[in-house]
């Protein structure tokens, strides 16, 4: 866990551009509309496997979902 | 599986929680979402006060909103398990208790934003917590967040 993370490259002045806009248009839609928009439903095996899971400390949750989740999920420190 | 998460039911826990007086703050992607982010996440992560009280006026609520809460999972919200992950319910929920990066709740309350009622960590709190708990999915997401915080700035600056 105390490895340094690769960092991702800095956004270019385009990709900021872009973003920038993405925000203004979101700023326009009433909140209730943004949450359509946002919330998602996908399966995501293992984590959605079971309806109840507690963990002792924050880290202990970490370590189980590097231990137990697909990487391509994201929730490891590695892909 | 739950269903998507609705603006209703952000409105259900909004009001229970407080009918309750559950102390609590929307924390990771779907705080920032309440403040304009535009992007997409699964779930709702709350961020809890660590006290038995809370703890006891959480499980209250959950019961309310309809979450499946035997007396043991009741115990371990109780108790103050920092982690808790709820997906027994009408919608998936985390609560979290100690989020990585974050000193103390009090202070994260004292730097909330309110937002149609809903009380929601600061875009630092929020970044300061994905930046700390480096997974590949926050990493992914932290440069548009951080450009997301100063397009907020600059809007709260001008009165926006």
């Amino acid at each position: 866990m105390d490895t340094e993370p690769p960092s991702l490259p800095e956004p270019s002045p385009e990709q900021l551009r872009e973003w920038e806009l993405e925000f203004e248009a979101a700023a326009r839609r009433p909140l209730r509309q943004r949450f359509k928009y946002a919330f998602i439903r996908t399966y995501k095996p293992v984590l959605d496997d079971a309806p109840f899971r507690a963990f002792s400390t924050t880290r202990e949750y970490r370590e189980w979902c590097e231990r137990n989740l697909p990487s391509w999920l994201g929730y490891g420190r590695e892909v | 599986m739950a269903a998507k998460f609705e603006y209703t039911q952000a409105e259900e826990i909004r009001d229970v929680f407080a009918r309750n007086g559950v102390r609590y703050l929307f924390i990771g992607k779907s705080g920032a979402i309440l403040l304009g982010f535009p992007d997409t996440t699964q779930d709702a992560d709350l961020f809890l006060e660590k006290s038995a009280e809370n703890g006891e006026r959480a499980v209250d609520a959950l019961r309310e909103l309809g979450f499946d809460l035997s007396d043991d999972r009741a115990n371990e919200i109780r108790r103050g398990k920092d982690f808790v992950q709820l997906k027994n319910g009408p919608f998936d929920l985390d609560l979290v208790f100690a989020p990585d990066g974050i000193e103390t709740f009090s202070e994260a309350w004292a730097r909330r934003i309110e937002v149609e009622g809903f009380p929601v960590c600061s875009l630092d709190d929020i970044i300061v917590s994905k930046a700390a708990t480096n997974r590949v999915k926050d990493r992914e997401s932290l440069p548009r967040l951080r450009a997301f915080r100063q397009y907020w700035e600059r809007q709260r600056r001008r009165g926006g």
